[in-house]
């Protein structure tokens, strides 16, 4: 009988000590899995059409490029392609691959997948094709398995970037990310609910010891429109990261999970109020000519009070903004610009010249017209609407009164591009790319996306004329420091006349689980995730 | 209890009343050097996440939202029960007709009038016309949710002994609805104190699309969705107050109107 | 032949229903601001692709009735269209989210009325009528919570999910009526009688009461389940469920006309028959009563 305890307590034992070591073990790799949310569906699988964030997020992830940008130091880095050349003159690009590369179903990858891959990324229809400038005219060819040549018609700036969002896929068999050459591959799709990633057993990149990566097994992107809940869900450990966290929401993270949140200072990103400047809109003359005066301008920008703005919209974590760059860009940022101090003498002393006077509490123009306008913006941004009810207190201290009106994005959309129905609006500019290039299309001004007064036909007015100068001398300037030289005047000019009245820098939030490491926290998109096949998942 | 109701209601307008005329600042002045704090003894129920008093704003919010959504409760009503009645005692052809309006009523989405109510508005509204106008089109379009259950109440009415009795006595058509009301009143008003929160919460989303009632006036269903957000945030309960405030003056207003048989 | 006649003419009603229905959001979709716009306009690097996307479809659409025949034609060929927004057909993404709105729907209004029975029991078998105040507050407080709003308070308080709401929102609505059924046995006259003859409340429940509920079943069916229909969107967008109601909201936000005409087709489709049950009902009541 007593011999029985004993065994039964041996045995127990035992399988109490196995349990406890299972336990206390770091979980094995290769068979982790981590989480975290996208907004959306990604709009399309296929990697060549990529045009939004969720679709770039999966396509990050799972894509498998010749180069690939290096979101901590901003160089370009070998991938697929073990090293690669450009010709002096810029129009002769040559890869050479890596031996005995393989996709994720087995099939070997040569050149001849990456010309296709790169063919179709040079199609009109795929949004990449845009940034070679020239794309219809650039020319690929394959002269071996190992080899790929890439002929320019124009010399592109910056050209290696551009490899890092192009997928190499199989040839003639496109696979809507099902078959990638990249750290994953698309598992599992549910619309509505989940993307599930599953590791790539042939990626070509190995750790130091020679452990091929990624570490993690898996990965699940779920679908979460219902934005309040992901905090909740990363406090219950449902989700491992965010990748942006509201700021609100962020000071009540770092209550709960103070190790967890982490607040880099400014992204690239900028929040921005502007005034309609288009001729076609349907506005009375006097406000086209409140609008189109600098002084009213300037005067509107030397009345907000942006530290306030950052310090209450935003929660504390945005940085007041003096232009289009960020100081978190550090290689085009202009130094030698001056913060906006806000000065209501100064505005005021501004608006007298344009004949603009106090009646009462009411500022009037020349002709007695009473100054106010209306805010557009859109709904749903928390930290946007607060930052509209602080212009509107701000802007009321001269006596401008100001309406704010929040649409939904499509109805706002029409108003601002297609109509340009609209007196003032606020809304924020997500940068995804440091290099002013990809911000031509904002500051030309024939471009539609030209925001104040869109496509004009020739340049309104002599400083737009200077900026596009500038923008097209930059994009083909020979050396970086010339590049720099022009970008540094237009943000100069973009400070003396604020077509854009640049609010804030919101900074760059994340929240990362403790569980998991080797996770670098970059400005650059995407910012938790660009060191993806090294982080590894477990109790810390 | 229903005195009770009806005194404490009356109470809590006046006060807000008083609140609007009385407080030392405006109800959209910004103390910005005190954002989100609880009761202090310049501000007795502390501030929201802009600096301003919420007692004032509460007061306003009650004020404007009470009076609003009242207002387009009873114009729905209103409609709802007159379509019911009419569909009832109509000839059967006409009854059918209007409950199958109802039906497609139900089935469109009236959002995007409502979008396009707004866009062919100027940008320039004052805050109260849109808030007038978000209420006014918040009863006009809420009648079909409430149309069947007011035919089904008309009809067995209409088939019950007195009135038939009342209609081969001669009544015109007028004082037969005057003798009706009182036994609609119980569903009405149970209608009407349902659709009360519904607009108060809908003027809020309506914001999302423009109208609703736009800043800088205090509206007590963008209270209510900040709820959630500040919920997170915020280190005081006083938070808590504009949903502590419409469970009260819920618990009122069905103390005043809801019928208890006894 | 009167009774085919009758049938054809009901069956006329749904599919006139239907038919308006789907040509009104056509109109108002269309005619509303925003419909040839997308958020991806303003993103300076891939604009121009969009646009000339926007362009074709505007010169596509450009006539309404043009647009309506075209839709039309599709539909009677089996095609549903292409969801603007996911990408994908509209009749893949309709088959994965009606079974979770099913669910939710059936699930919702199922316990729903367990919840009612198990409130109104208790309640309606206690002796004599006072304190109906005590009750009726809280049920009409209850009622006047909008489902959105308990569906916020349910995550907040971390607790409950999307068929705990719509449980909750059906059986606060038919809390009453099954409470009066229930009271009925204990104090309508014919019942009182039965129970002063000696007959067992079982008795009475299987020979007075269960004849009667068919009809009244179907009515507490029908009501339900339109009221069901109306919270179902609320719920699904505060909790995330991947169903109908989600689908219609994304669709009317980002104007996606495919998608949003087939969800208003189902939706008709419901109402009309529910419609349909609701008239031959108090069809056949009136013609008891007269």
């Amino acid at each position: 009988m007593t011999l029985n305890i004993v065994l039964v307590k041996r045995v127990l034992a035992i399988g109490l000590g196995a349990a406890l070591a299972l336990l206390l073990l770091p979980a094995p790799v290769f068979s982790q899995e981590i989480s975290w949310s996208l907004k959306n569906d990604p709009g399309t699988f296929d990697p060549a059409m990529v045009d939004e964030q969720a679709a770039e997020m999966v396509r990050f992830l799972t894509g498998g490029v010749l180069l690939r940008l290096n979101r901590t130091t901003q160089q370009v880095e070998p991938a697929l392609a073990a090293t690669w050349t450009v010709s002096p003159d810029g129009k002769l690009i040559t890869f050479h691959l890596r031996d005995h590369l393989r996709f994720s179903d087995g099939a070997p990858l040569s050149s001849a997948d990456v010309v296709f891959s790169l063919k179709r990324a040079l199609s009109p229809q795929a949004p990449v094709s845009e940034e070679f400038l020239d794309a219809k005219n650039v020319t690929v060819d394959a002269p071996d398995a190992l080899t790929v040549r890439v002929h320019l018609p124009k010399r592109v700036v910056g050209i290696g970037k551009i490899f890092d969002e192009i997928a190499i896929e199989p040839a003639n068999r496109p696979s809507q990310g099902r078959v990638t050459s990249g750290s994953f591959f698309v598992a599992d799709y549910k619309n509505g609910e989940y993307v599930r990633l599953a590791r790539n057993p042939n990626y070509w990149r190995h750790d130091a010891k020679g452990v091929q990566l990624p570490y993690l097994a898996s990965i699940k992107l779920d679908i979460l429109k219902n934005r309040d809940q992901d905090e909740l869900r990363f406090l219950r450990g449902q989700y491992q990261l965010i990748e942006s966290v509201p700021p609100d929401n962020f000071s009540a993270l770092a209550q709960k999970a103070p190790r967890a949140v982490h607040d880099l200072g400014p992204s690239l990103n900028t929040e921005q109020m502007w005034f309609n400047q288009s001729p076609a809109a349907p506005l009375p003359a006097f406000e086209k000519a409140w609008f189109t005066s600098k002084n009213f301008r300037n005067a509107v920008s030397l009345t907000l009070r942006r530290a306030d703005i950052a310090r209450i919209a935003y929660s504390g974590h945005a940085t007041p903004a003096n232009g289009f760059v960020s100081p978190a860009n550090k290689l085009w940022y202009n130094q030698s610009l001056p913060p906006v101090r806000e000065n209501i003498n100064t505005a005021l002393t501004a608006l007298a010249q344009d004949g603009f006077r106090k009646n009462g509490a009411t500022l009037v123009d020349r002709e007695g017209h009473p100054v106010t306008f209306s805010l557009l913006t859109n709904a749903g941004n928390h930290a946007r609407e607060r930052t509209a009810s602080l212009i509107q207190q701000d802007l009321a201290a001269v006596g401008i009164k100001v309406n704010v009106v929040t649409l939904d994005f499509p109805a706002l959309i029409d108003r601002l591009m297609h109509k340009q129905d609209y007196e003032a609006a606020l809304l924020g500019l997500t940068n995804v790319e440091p290099d002013p290039g990809s911000m031509m299309n904002v500051w030309l001004s024939s471009s539609p996306n030209h925001q104040w007064n869109p496509s004009e036909k020739t340049p309104a007015t002599p400083w737009e004329a200077e900026i596009d100068r500038l923008m097209n001398a930059q994009d083909s300037a020979a050396s970086d420091a010339e590049r720099k030289r022009s970008t540094d005047r237009v943000q100069q000019i973009v400070a003396d006349q604020q077509p854009f009245i640049y609010l804030v820098y919101p900074n760059a939030l994340y929240a990362v689980s403790p569980t998991l490491s080797n996770a670098y926290l970059t400005v650059l998109q995407p910012g938790i995730i660009s060191n993806i096949d090294y982080i590894r998942a477990g109790a810390k | 209890m229903r005195l009770i109701a009806a005194s404490i209601l009356l109470v809590l307008t006046l006060t807000a009343c008083i609140v609007m005329v009385r407080a030392p600042f405006h109800y959209d002045q910004q103390d910005r050097d005190n954002i989100s704090i609880g009761a202090t003894h310049e501000h007795l129920t502390g501030t929201d996440d802009l600096g301003r008093d919420r007692t004032l704003r509460l007061a306003g919010a009650l004020l404007l939202g009470l009076l609003g959504a009242a207002a387009a409760s009873a114009i729905a009503g209103g409609l709802a029960v007159s379509a019911g009645l009419s569909a009832a005692f109509a000839p059967n052809w006409l009854g059918r007709t209007i409950l199958y309006l109802s039906d497609v009523a139900l089935t469109l989405p009236w959002l995007f009038l409502l979008m396009m109510v707004r866009s062919s508005l100027p940008l320039n509204l004052a805050p109260i016309h849109s808030a007038t106008l978000t209420f006014l089109l918040l009863g006009l379009l809420g009648w079909p949710a409430f149309v069947r259950a007011n035919h089904a109440r008309a009809r067995t009415l209409r088939a019950s002994s007195w009135l038939m009795q009342g209609r081969a006595a001669g009544l015109k058509p007028l004082q037969l609805g005057r003798q009706l009301l009182p036994h609609l009143a119980p569903l009405l008003l149970t209608q009407f104190l349902i659709y009360i929160p519904v607009c108060i919460v809908a003027e809020a989303n309506l914001g999302a699309m423009g109208l609703g009632i736009s800043e800088p006036l205090p509206s007590w269903g963008s209270m209510l969705l900040a709820l959630q957000n500040s919920a997170l945030t915020a280190n005081t309960h006083w938070i808590y107050l504009p949903i502590a405030l419409l469970v009260f003056v819920l618990l009122l207003l069905e103390m005043l109107l809801v019928e208890v048989k006894s | 032949m009167k009774r085919l006649a009758g049938a054809a003419l009901r069956l006329l009603r749904v599919a006139s229903l239907v038919l308006l229905a789907v040509l009104g959001t056509m109109a108002l979709l269309r005619f509303a601001p925003g419909y040839f716009s997308d958020a991806r306009e303003m993103d300076a690097e891939h604009a121009s692709v969009v646009r000339e996307q926007l362009q074709s479809q505007q010169q596509r659409e450009a006539s309404f009735p043009a647009m309506v025949a075209g839709q039309l034609h599709s539909w009677m060929h089996g095609d549903l269209g292409r969801s603007r927004q996911f990408d994908a057909p509209v009749s893949s993404l309709l088959h994965d989210r009606i079974r979770t709105s099913a669910r939710l729907l059936a699930g919702g209004i199922l316990s729903g009325w367990l919840l009612a029975l198990i409130f109104a029991l208790p309640l309606s078998l206690r002796r004599g009528s006072g304190g109906e105040i005590w009750i009726a507050l809280p049920v009409a407080l209850l009622l006047a919570i909008p489902a959105g709003a308990m569906a916020t308070a349910c995550i907040m308080a971390n607790t409950g999910g999307p068929m705990f709401v719509l449980a909750a929102i059906i059986a606060v609505r038919d809390f009453k009526l099954v409470y009066s059924l229930l009271r009925n046995i204990s104090s309508a006259p014919q019942f009182l009688y039965a129970r002063a003859q000696g007959f067992s409340t079982a008795r009475i429940v299987r020979e007075h009461l269960l004849p009667s509920l068919p009809g009244e079943l179907l009515a507490l069916a029908m009501t339900s389940f339109v009221l069901a229909l109306s919270a179902v969107v609320p719920i699904e967008v505060v909790f995330d469920t991947p169903g109908l109601g989600q689908l219609a909201w994304d669709a009317a936000m980002n104007r996606d006309m495919p998608v949003l005409l087939a969800v208003t087709l189902l939706l008709a489709i419901g109402i009309g028959v529910a419609a349909l049950f609701a008239d031959s009902r108090s069809n056949t009541a009136e013609a008891t009563c007269a």
